[in-house]
């Protein structure tokens, strides 16, 4: 594979008091793949994403999207956090929330205006929640609020999207409606990178996969690595999967 | 009213804005109890700032005050981040410290300064009037109005500037920082908004009010809107509405004007806790109450759905079966003629065609959780109001 590099990311090391959550992570995510994470809880998968982004600071090691530090690269990359992250009783409607994604290519300051807010409405027509528009975000449920999540980081209309758990607690059509997403954005050669907890939708999902318990165990194409082995290593037990067609 | 009176009332509800702003974000937070901590421990730097400057509404005063308070706000994160205690515990051990150190300092300097601790904790709005700024020998008005009305237009402003910095940062911290909004810079900030606002309003309404002032029109706004600028302009409105109308009850009680503002400002939140028409006491009782009809309705008409011996579906029948007390059934029953559900032909139940049809489209929705199609159904029935 001969492609761009969309993230680099070298001798990462992070800790919260003192104990690494993440050690000496190196690895390199080619341009225009749809990658998951995957580990066992405690691995530090969203703690990558998270010192990646800038959000948690590493003691050690550098990250560089396209070949440059994060905070020069800000505007090419969106992130979605887990959804239980936010306080989803805050007084403001599915619209708003949406119309934040637009915040950062604004900058201090400035307001989103009508240009804006019609790019939030398209985002929200896109994962088909243009009805709920004005609804009070405590008001949709857990499928809802993780669509209106994706419609935020589509807005940010950005080359790679860091998405943190974006099927947890959600129904299956809103899975597949958000898969299929990520499938579009792979295909108009954007870069995907997901945690992910469901290994039997791994292959079917996926084409790229990191491994990942505090170390990284392996990273590389699904049909490569995805296998028993490298499942055993990451989560210490006898991993059988079926791998599907 | 005299002119005293107007100025009492004027200096009340500008305190009352200016605690109502970053009140709302503290409460939006989960910060209450900073606002607490804020107002004890800013004790000490009113004092040290007493004996440098010898005026009670310098504006140095004032800084080194407000600087006392974000220090608070630091060591008890500081304490926070060991990970040994908790942050309420936190909160419990900075402030108490500061204060006392602040008391202590009245007490051995008492002969000197005209500071006591009454007057600290709960202020002294009467008094207010009697301090006048006099610019080139020209009477402009008191002190204390000048002090909290700069202190107001900052908040202002700085709201009006970094209002979509201040809704990013406090809905999403994670998402704000990968913009590059500094959340600690946003979080500091209004730390300092806090402090000062505290300080200015402390000569006037004391350390106990300053944060009554913070958090119930915040608190009661929350239980009315959904919407953070409404929430917002609500919590303005109830600040100085229980300013103006505690002033007047203090009038007519002969009693301490804060003490009045606080009650009212709790009776207040009272009435909104009971009353909220969709969040309140009442309103969720109610809801409750409809939630437990409609689920019985359904267990009701899907009863009826299950069976087509006539057997099972005789009125007398229905009461013992299924194991409703007599009153239950009726309700039950009542509701689903209303809505055209059922018909009763000699004391045999059936479901009609609409009830057929809802019957299934509720079941479908409950299996399924899909929300598409029962978008209709929502405003007739709480049950699917989820």
């Amino acid at each position: 594979m001969d492609k761009k590099l969309a993230v680099q990311i070298d001798d990462l090391t992070v800790a919260y008091n003192y104990k690494p959550v993440l050690w000496d992570i190196d690895l390199e995510i080619p341009e225009g793949v749809l990658m998951a994470i995957v580990g066992p809880n405690g691995a530090g998968k969203s703690t990558l994403i998270k010192a990646t982004l800038g959000i948690l600071k590493p003691i050690a090691g550098s990250v560089s999207i396209y070949g440059k530090p994060y905070n020069k690269q800000r505007s090419l990359v969106a992130y979605v956090p887990q959804k239980g992250s936010v306080d989803w009783d805050f007084p403001t409607t599915a619209l708003d929330v949406v119309l934040m994604g637009t915040y950062g290519s604004l900058g201090w300051i400035k307001r989103p205006g009508l240009k804006e807010k019609k790019a939030a409405l398209e985002a929200l027509e896109k994962v088909g929640m243009l009805p709920f528009k004005d609804r009070q975000i405590s008001q949709l449920s857990g499928g809802q609020q993780q669509r209106i999540f994706l419609a935020r980081a589509l807005v940010q209309d950005a080359s790679i999207y860091f998405m943190d758990e974006p099927f947890q607690g959600v129904d299956a059509t809103t899975e597949i409606a958000i898969i299929n997403i990520l499938k579009e954005l792979r295909k108009a050669g954007k870069t995907v990178i997901v945690v992910h907890h469901d290994l039997q939708t791994v292959p079917e999902y996926f084409d790229w996969v990191t491994f990942l318990n505090v170390k990284k165990i392996a990273t590389g194409p699904v049909k490569d690595i995805f296998n028993d082995d490298n499942l055993t290593k990451t989560y210490g037990i006898n991993y059988k999967v079926s791998i599907q067609e | 009213m005299n002119s005293a009176q107007i100025e009492i009332q004027l200096i009340a509800s500008l305190v009352a804005i200016a605690c109502a702003i970053p009140g709302t974000f503290l409460v939006l937070r989960k910060m209450a109890m900073i606002s607490d901590a804020i107002s004890h421990s800013i004790l000490p730097g009113i004092v040290i700032g007493f004996f440098i400057t010898q005026d009670l509404n310098s504006p140095l005063l004032i800084l080194l005050a407000a600087l006392t308070g974000v220090i608070t706000v630091v060591l008890v994160e500081r304490i926070q981040k060991t990970g040994l205690v908790k942050e309420d515990t936190a909160i419990g051990l900075v402030f108490p410290a500061l204060f006392s150190i602040g008391v202590i300092m009245i007490a051995k300097n008492a002969n000197d300064i005209h500071l006591d601790v009454d007057a600290v904790l709960l202020g002294e709005l009467a008094f207010a009037p009697f301090d006048r700024l006099i610019i080139s020998g020209i009477d402009v008005g008191p002190k204390s109005l000048w002090i909290i009305g700069s202190i107001l237009m900052a908040t202002i402003g700085l709201l009006i500037a970094f209002f979509k910095e201040l809704k990013i940062s406090t809905f999403d911290v994670g998402l704000a920082a990968s913009l590059g909004f500094s959340p600690a810079l946003i979080h500091y900030g209004l730390m300092t908004v806090a402090s000062v606002t505290t300080v200015g309003a402390f000569d006037a309404v004391g350390a106990i009010l300053v944060v009554a002032l913070m958090i119930a029109p915040a608190a009661s706004a929350y239980l009315l809107t959904t919407d953070l600028k409404k929430m917002l302009g609500l919590a303005i409105v109830f600040g100085v509405f229980s300013a103006i109308s505690g002033y007047w009850l203090a009038h007519w009680l002969d009693a301490s004007i804060a003490g009045s503002i606080t009650t009212i400002l709790g009776l207040l939140f009272l009435v909104i806790y009971l009353f909220a028409p969709s969040k309140g006491l009442i309103a969720v009782m109610y809801r409750e109450k409809q939630q437990r009809t409609e689920v019985s309705l359904l267990t009701f008409l899907l009863h009826l759905k299950n069976h087509s011996e006539e057997r099972e579906r005789h009125v007398n029948h229905l009461q013992e079966h299924i194991n409703w007390q007599k009153v239950r059934a009726k309700t039950v029953l009542d509701l689903a003629l209303k809505n055209n559900m059922i018909v009763i032909d000699k004391k045999i139940v059936s479901l009609t065609e609409k009830g057929d049809e809802f019957t299934s489209l509720a079941i479908d929705y409950i299996i399924t959780n899909e929300d598409a199609q029962i978008e209709d159904m929502k405003d007739d029935f709480f049950l699917f109001r989820g």
